[in-house]
């Protein structure tokens, strides 16, 4: 369960695994700063059931690992094996955007 | 920060121990950083329910991975032990509703019916069976739980369970008292009729609690990796039980619409009659509600049984 931002068109990537990997790929956040973060870049607001599940998701896969606690709050980072994930789905959505990309220019070529 | 909002620790409730132990202080910082002093509002706590929720279904082994395989075998037979009891009553109403078909219905018309309702009843022993071996294969954990932690360890799990059992059977015996009271010819009074369906609510109720008292004893057991893939497979047998059982009710359901309406109508032979009463609809949904369980239960099994003795990480607090 999510709250989703202003849009819930084609235009939102909102699977929380990879919006929290994409976050922490800026660097260590905790799970208030990671939900304030996803929100600004992504315009999706994760709910605190969507967000802490999908961190210990994450977790179980070894793709974030957990920080030591700083003042209850705890900071996750990317694993290298996080990082190989967070790469092959940027190709994946890459070559998307791309194929889109391109078909859209032909599209609107059409329509002129 | 301190926790401004008494309400906080509850939010948590619907999450299991373990998964609080790792990320509760976290999230209720994050609640707190989130919403300060302010309600949190409901569309949020009801998100919590259903992710905690699905984690106590993780951390039991009935959905994903997260667990060790023989945990999960082990949610997955249990799984199949909570379809059972959906049967238990679906199946005490059909047998209740069914008790005058055989002087209702004339011979000829009986055949395949009987034929079917022979097999519902088959299936139900041999689920019974089922059950008991299943109590006799956990009696050795079982006994080495009460040696290593004692009776007293068992009380507060067993105390709802206890109290439940013990207000359906009086509920029971005093619904039998009434209507001993009732002479053979006459009519079953509104209040009895109503102290019927309670009486009858507080026994399904009892099964609820027990069958829960009992997977929460049995989640504390420990079983070797025999005994674990002993209890699947006795758990796939009893899905094939469940799936015989739903098919005699179906096959007796569809013969005696065909052959003998008035069964469900106003028993008087020849007459006209409802194919689909709500009670069989009512009957008819539960059980499959059940199948359902059973089949993930033993889809789970089939996949998992021979990962079990393996080991998933652990993650380091």
């Amino acid at each position: 369960m999510q709250e989703s931002g202003k849009s819930k068109g084609l235009r939102r990537v909102n699977d929380p695994p990879l919006l929290i990997l994409t976050s922490l790929a800026e660097g260590p956040k905790h799970g208030y700063a990671l939900a304030q973060d996803i929100g600004e870049f992504a315009g999706v607001h994760l709910s605190p059931g969507a967000l802490y599940g999908a961190i210990a998701r994450l977790e179980e896969r070894g793709l974030i690992e957990a920080l030591p606690e700083v003042e209850r709050r705890r900071p996750y980072q990317v694993t290298a094996a996080g990082s190989a994930e967070l790469s092959e789905a940027m190709r994946e959505l890459r070559r998307v955007v791309d194929v889109g990309t391109h078909r859209l220019g032909l599209l609107q070529g059409r329509l002129a | 920060m301190t926790h401004s909002n008494s309400q906080r620790p509850n939010d948590l409730k619907w999450y299991p121990r373990s998964w609080r132990d790792r990320y509760g202080a976290d999230l209720e910082q994050f609640l707190e950083d989130k919403y300060g002093n302010d309600r949190i509002p409901l569309k949020v706590r009801l998100s919590m329910v259903y992710s905690g929720t699905l984690e106590r279904l993780r951390s039991g082994g009935i959905v994903g991975s997260s667990v060790d395989p023989g945990f999960r075998v082990r949610g997955a037979s249990l799984l199949v032990l909570c379809a059972w009891a959906v049967f238990i009553v679906a199946g005490s109403a059909f047998a209740k509703y069914t008790e005058h078909w055989p002087l209702a219905t004339p011979q000829v018309d009986h055949w395949l019916p009987a034929a079917a309702m022979a097999a519902v009843q088959a299936a139900a022993a041999a689920g019974m069976l089922i059950v008991f071996a299943a109590g006799l294969t956990c009696l050795p954990a079982f006994v080495r739980f009460i040696r290593s932690e004692g009776w007293w360890a068992l009380w507060p799990l067993a105390r709802p369970m206890t109290f439940s059992v013990i207000a359906a059977g009086a509920a029971s015996v005093g619904i039998v008292a009434w209507s001993n009271h009732l002479g053979p010819n006459s009519t079953t009074p509104l209040g009895l009729r109503i102290a019927g369906v309670l009486a009858g609510l507080a026994v399904t109720a009892a099964l609820a609690v027990s069958c829960g008292t009992l997977i929460a004893i049995v989640y504390r057991l420990r079983f070797s990796p025999r005994v674990t893939l002993f209890l699947g497979a006795l758990a796939v047998a009893m899905t094939a039980a469940l799936v015989v059982i739903f098919a005699g009710v179906l096959t007796w359901w569809i013969s005696t619409a065909l052959h003998a309406p008035w069964f469900f109508g106003s028993l008087v032979p020849r007459s006209a009659g409802t194919p689909a009463p709500l009670a069989m609809i009512v009957l008819g949904l539960l059980m499959l509600s059940g199948l359902i369980l059973a089949g993930v239960g033993a889809f789970r099994i089939a996949i998992f049984r021979s990962h079990v003795g393996e080991t998933v990480p652990s993650l380091s607090t």
